[in-house]
């Protein structure tokens, strides 16, 4: 175990054999952050801070959001990797008190997955939750990685949000949902190293349930309208160890687990299994004594199990009983604060003459067609557009997207992260949003190998955002991203938000190019002004990272009756170059490009 | 005009229906499945939606049609009452021997979620009155097991313009005999609004609202 010494140092002893689990686990890079978290301390954030990000739409209702890999499962395991990565990522905005409305995928394969894009849909359809836009990038550099990254996106009365943490000793914790079982028991851990190491089994994975998903979002939303939820956290990676901890040490308290109350799918596991097993569908919830009853009433009205398994208490401490039997006692914070790598510095270089690489689009409808794109009835601007655009039934607007330049950030780090930060602000502005905020999700190879990457993704995540005056509301990193040693691009995800006060919709009539062909930071503002203006115009503006792969346009035009004709256009691999329908006078050059008929 | 919409543990589309018919003015009321003492008496419709009623990990709708919920419906039916089964409902309204026929897995073995080109072949029903017979309507489909297969001749109300998932015949709904009851794969409920895309479902609702007006004149 890495950091075997330190544990040593900060225990003043030896490690019991559960609490070697434990630790392996929450000191784990996919729990524990060790080699991103001083760096994500210097981006610019607002609000809690949570389980997930949270901004306002307006003054009654907020958007809850953030992008989750599940990359080392689907490598294994396509089908329940990539679908519990849906159901994760879906419980994480759940859990702070919003209705989840959409979901966006992320996929980088060497070739389309089946396995994975089936995992994502049955899991995303079953639930109700909507899958209205992804990216689906293709190259042989992701033959033994496939990357599958999800955002989720919820949304909540502002009075709703509920916090990610305990409040007071006294408190009760119950854990609610399906029965627990020994799947994914040391999944965090497998989830951070590489693919060929030890763990790498099919033990490591979890087995979805969506249709336990879909009661379990009903029953906590009823449970949050009845006012009895006081914090929540799901159940993820560490499992009840995890959850329980953080809730108590974010409040400085500390927690007594009973083990012996979790209601079991497989009734001979050892007590420190039931501590660590990551199964689907379970959700930590933080009452009142005197609530709880109402909460596990709710909970087996909606056929799901619950029991009260920990209280709060005031002393520091993590401690786990098995019936009379004391499994484990350790100080919290030891617990909750793994150790930390110490940052680099970074500083940028020139942007560089950036090459075509090997990296190319497919025809992304045969993937969303897949997916229920509908659901809900708030899909205002579908999948294959760009962004997305989903209505509030109050009659507000809001705009989704997700981005990626694996072929820039493989060249420059720093410069490609940099870049998607700008695609994305102009996707969200060509879908007429204002940017609200930023989730991120950095996948990468081997950061003790190549800490120099890593170092400069995230100075750029933090200068971007700084330069867009975008808070970086929450965000995930898959390190170890590694085959035999062999690390996949650096790639960097980037979710992003935005208020949208009139939805326009693709007209027919003439298509213009409007921009330049090369990039210049400078003259960026002037194109993000041109977009502006084009959407108040009402005019449909288009935002492609590359003109070789209009193919999704094209196809999804035709879904919806209309034609996509352009002539071919030239330009360099990062441009600042928009599609405009129907507007030629902009104030940027422009050029009369084809017709949508 | 009293509508319920069931809500099965695993239904998805229970909150689009009742939106929907919020719309176009009913009073609409969800029957739960956990709620003991459901009663469909005093409604004039009862709509079985969309999604995957108990996971529906057997066959869709298997389960749903042989628990309390569905006797109740049967027996609403039976009384004269006007039953709509939407994709997953439809599956439910198949598998309880309402309606004529099976639905099977799509033709492509894969799950399909697209706006799609439809035909309405029987404009008397209860629930296509406001319909022109051979109206051209577009209403987008989402499912993985919607490809009809035919048992007898069935009372062929709404048909695919193209192949879309094997269906026999490219029938997308049928309604029984008597015309209370009619059961759809495309879903009505998600093109009632032009901010959608369409409005053709919204007159699945309008022709219900109309069908009830009438009778209740009658009366």
């Amino acid at each position: 175990m890495r950091y075997y010494k330190e544990l040593l140092k900060r225990l003043g002893r030896e490690p019991t054999p559960v609490e070697k689990e434990a630790f392996a686990v929450m000191w784990s890079e996919h729990c524990g952050y060790s080699h991103t978290k001083k760096y994500i301390e210097k981006l610019p954030k607002v609000g809690l801070g949570g389980n997930a990000g949270v901004v306002a739409l307006d003054e009654d209702t907020s958007i809850v959001f953030k992008i989750e890999s599940h990359n080392h499962p689907s490598a294994i395991e396509p089908y329940n990797g990539a679908a519990t990565g849906v159901g994760g990522i879906i419980r994480d905005v759940l859990a702070m008190g919003a209705r989840p409305t959409a979901i966006l995928d992320s996929l980088h394969f060497h070739r389309v997955i089946d396995g994975i894009i089936e995992g994502i849909a049955d899991y995303g359809n079953s639930i109700g939750v909507p899958t209205v836009g992804g990216e689906l990038r293709i190259s042989e550099r992701y033959r033994y990685n496939p990357l599958v990254n999800v955002m989720a996106v919820g949304t909540a009365k502002n009075e709703m949000i509920v916090p990610s943490k305990a409040s007071r000793a006294g408190q009760v914790i119950v854990v609610f949902g399906g029965a627990t079982g020994r799947d994914g028991i040391h999944g965090a851990s497998f989830a951070s190293e590489d693919l060929t190491g030890e763990k790498a089994t099919k033990l490591a994975i979890q087995v979805g349930d969506p249709f336990a998903e879909k009661l379990l979002i009903e029953a906590f939303l009823e449970m949050v309208r009845e006012g009895l939820v006081e914090g929540a956290q799901d159940l993820g990676a560490g499992g009840i160890l995890s959850a329980t901890s953080e809730l108590a040490s974010k409040s400085g308290l500390g927690v007594q687990v009973h083990l012996e109350r979790v209601h079991l799918r497989e009734p001979d596991m050892q007590p420190w299994e039931i501590l660590l097993s990551e199964s689907q569908e379970r959700m930590a919830v933080v009452t009142s004594k005197e609530n709880a009853k109402k909460i596990l009433e709710i909970a087996k009205k909606y056929m799901l199990y619950g029991d009260v398994v920990a209280e709060l208490i005031d002393e520091k401490v993590f401690r786990a009983f098995y019936k009379d039997e004391l499994v484990m006692e350790v100080p919290i914070d030891i617990l909750t604060t793994p150790p930390y790598e110490e940052p680099l510095n970074y500083v940028p270089g020139e942007m560089p003459d950036f090459n075509e690489l090997d990296f190319s689009y497919t025809d992304a409808t045969q993937v969303y067609e897949q997916y229920d794109h509908m659901v809900g009835t708030d899909t205002v601007i579908p999948p294959g557009f760009g962004s997305a655009v989903m209505r509030v039934k109050t009659g507000k607007f809001y705009a989704l997207s997700i981005h990626s330049r694996a072929d820039l950030t493989l060249q420059d780090p720093y410069w490609g992260t940099y870049i998607t930060v700008v695609e994305s602000v102009r996707k969200i502005l060509a879908a007429g949003g204002q940017p609200l905020g930023i989730t991120d999700c950095i996948n990468y190879g081997d950061p003790d190998v190549a800490p120099a990457g890593l170092a400069a993704i995230m100075y750029a995540l933090k200068d971007s955002a700084e330069h867009f005056e975008l808070p970086v509301v929450s965000g995930n990193a898959s390190l170890y991203n590694t085959y035999a040693a062999k690390p996949i691009p650096p790639t960097m995800v980037i979710g992003m938000v935005g208020r949208v006060e009139k939805v326009v919709k693709p007209k027919k009539g003439k298509v213009y190019l409007a921009g330049w062909h090369g990039f210049d930071l400078k003259r960026e503002e002037l194109l993000h002004k041109a977009i502006m203006k084009a959407r108040e115009s009402g005019a449909f503006v288009l935002t492609p990272s590359n003109f070789k792969a209009l193919v999704t346009y094209e196809k999804s035009f035709a879904r919806y009756g209309m034609k996509l004709k352009v002539k071919e256009i030239e330009g360099e691999p990062v441009h600042q170059m928009v599609l405009v329908f129907g507007k030629d006078n902009l104030g940027i050059p422009m050029q009369e490009i084809g017709v949508l008929r | 005009m009293k509508a319920a919409v069931v809500v099965y543990p695993g239904s998805n589309c229970d909150r689009d229906t009742y939106h929907a018919l919020k719309l176009t003015g009913f009073d609409v009321d969800y029957a739960y499945f956990f709620d003991q003492d459901l009663s469909f008496e005093g409604y004039d419709l009862v709509v079985l939606p969309g999604g995957f009623s108990y996971g529906d990990y057997l066959r869709p709708g298997a389960v749903a049609a042989r628990e309390n919920i569905s006797r109740k419906v049967k027996e609403f039916a039976e009384n004269g009452g006007l039953l709509l089964g939407i994709c997953n409902g439809f599956q439910v309204l198949m598998e309880m021997g309402l309606l004529p026929g099976a639905l099977l897995q799509n033709e492509k073995g894969k799950f399909i979620c697209r706006w799609v080109d439809l035909v309405v072949e029987d404009n008397t029903t209860p629930f296509t009155l406001a319909f022109k017979k051979g109206e051209k309507i577009r209403l987008p489909i989402a499912h993985g097991f919607g490809r009809y297969v035919k048992v007898g001749e069935p009372r062929v109300v709404f048909r695919y313009r193209e192949n879309v998932n094997g269906s026999d015949e490219k029938i997308a709904g049928v309604a029984s005999e008597s015309g209370n009851i009619l059961g759809l794969m495309p879903h009505p409920e998600r093109a009632s609004e032009e901010i959608l895309g369409g409005e053709d479902g919204r007159k699945v609702f309008l022709s219900i609202a109309e069908y009830l007006e009438s009778r209740g004149a009658e009366k």
